[in-house]
């Protein structure tokens, strides 16, 4: 249940730490797992000196304090009923980060992300993340 | 089911569980969970009828007769845990149970407070046999 000023956490390396929701994508009143959201960065990771071979992360682009992207909420501590009429629930609301294309602006992502992802076309980051519940 | 940020999954039998869970209670600190159980070796815990309850992570294709067999095999290894159980349950309550405490209390209780019994009879009977017993002991304690 992701709203208009929810704090989340991010789980990726794009570069962020923490995001507002700004905007729930899809007209829908709450974003939920799977569900793309607007959001502002609230704190960043500080800007590493740039005089390092860091190749890899160079080709990362690095989110600063109060830019405005895409998230997609992969974890919600509100529980998700699943088919099986089992609930999930996890123990924060954590998001990814997108561009405007939907392709995931790092290219890590850091603990467990919700199996629901890969049903709404998400498949790609489920595979980059180490564990799906 | 909770899902920790470690990416540990919770899946609980009922709300109570859920609850003193929330409580941050340890399972093998509280007395009626399984848990507590085990630890506290009041259940069996080696035995290989506990072996058949397992997860295994090898889809089988499904059978009609392998389903019959399973099924009269989970009829039989549960009839054999029912047995083992008593049988485990009888052996921790006869060693050392409360019958056995009481008794032994009881008869320090008459050794020490023989004068207050009636009969002389008996309280020269019972003084004999406590000096059989010390000499038994001492006995005992040379041959050691």
């Amino acid at each position: 249940m992701i709203q208009l000023k929810s704090l989340c956490k991010v789980i990726d390396n794009s570069g962020a730490l923490l995001v507002e929701c700004i905007n729930v994508l899809g007209g829908a009143r709450h974003a939920s797992l799977g569900d793309e959201i607007v959001c502002v960065v609230k704190k960043a990771r500080p800007l590493a000196v740039e005089t390092g071979p860091s190749s890899s992360s160079a080709a990362v682009a690095k989110l600063k304090k109060g830019e405005v992207g895409r998230g997609l909420v992969v974890r919600t501590r509100k529980e998700v009923r699943r088919l099986d009429g089992s609930y999930v629930r996890f123990d924060d609301n954590a998001v990814v980060m997108l561009n405007k294309q939907g392709q995931p602006l790092g290219n890590r992502v850091l603990g467990a992300v919700a199996n629901e992802c890969r049903q709404k076309r998400w498949a790609k980051i489920i595979s980059m993340a180490p564990k799906v519940v | 089911m909770f899902v920790r940020n470690d990416s540990k999954c919770f899946r609980f039998c009922r709300s109570k569980c859920h609850k003193n869970f929330k409580m941050k209670r340890n399972p093998r600190k509280v007395k009626w969970t399984k848990a507590f159980r085990r630890a506290a070796g009041k259940d069996m815990t080696i035995d290989t009828t506990l072996e058949f309850e397992k997860r295994r992570n090898i889809p089988v294709r499904y059978d009609r007769s392998l389903m019959a067999t399973t099924l009269k095999a989970m009829k039989r290894v549960a009839e054999i845990k029912a047995k083992r159980d008593r049988v485990y349950y009888k052996k921790r309550i006869s060693a050392g149970g409360k019958k056995d405490h009481e008794k032994t209390r009881n008869l320090v209780d008459v050794q020490r407070n023989i004068e207050l019994v009636g009969s002389k009879d008996l309280q020269r009977r019972v003084l004999e046999s406590q000096v059989v017993e010390q000499q038994g002991d001492r006995m005992d304690t040379e041959k050691n």
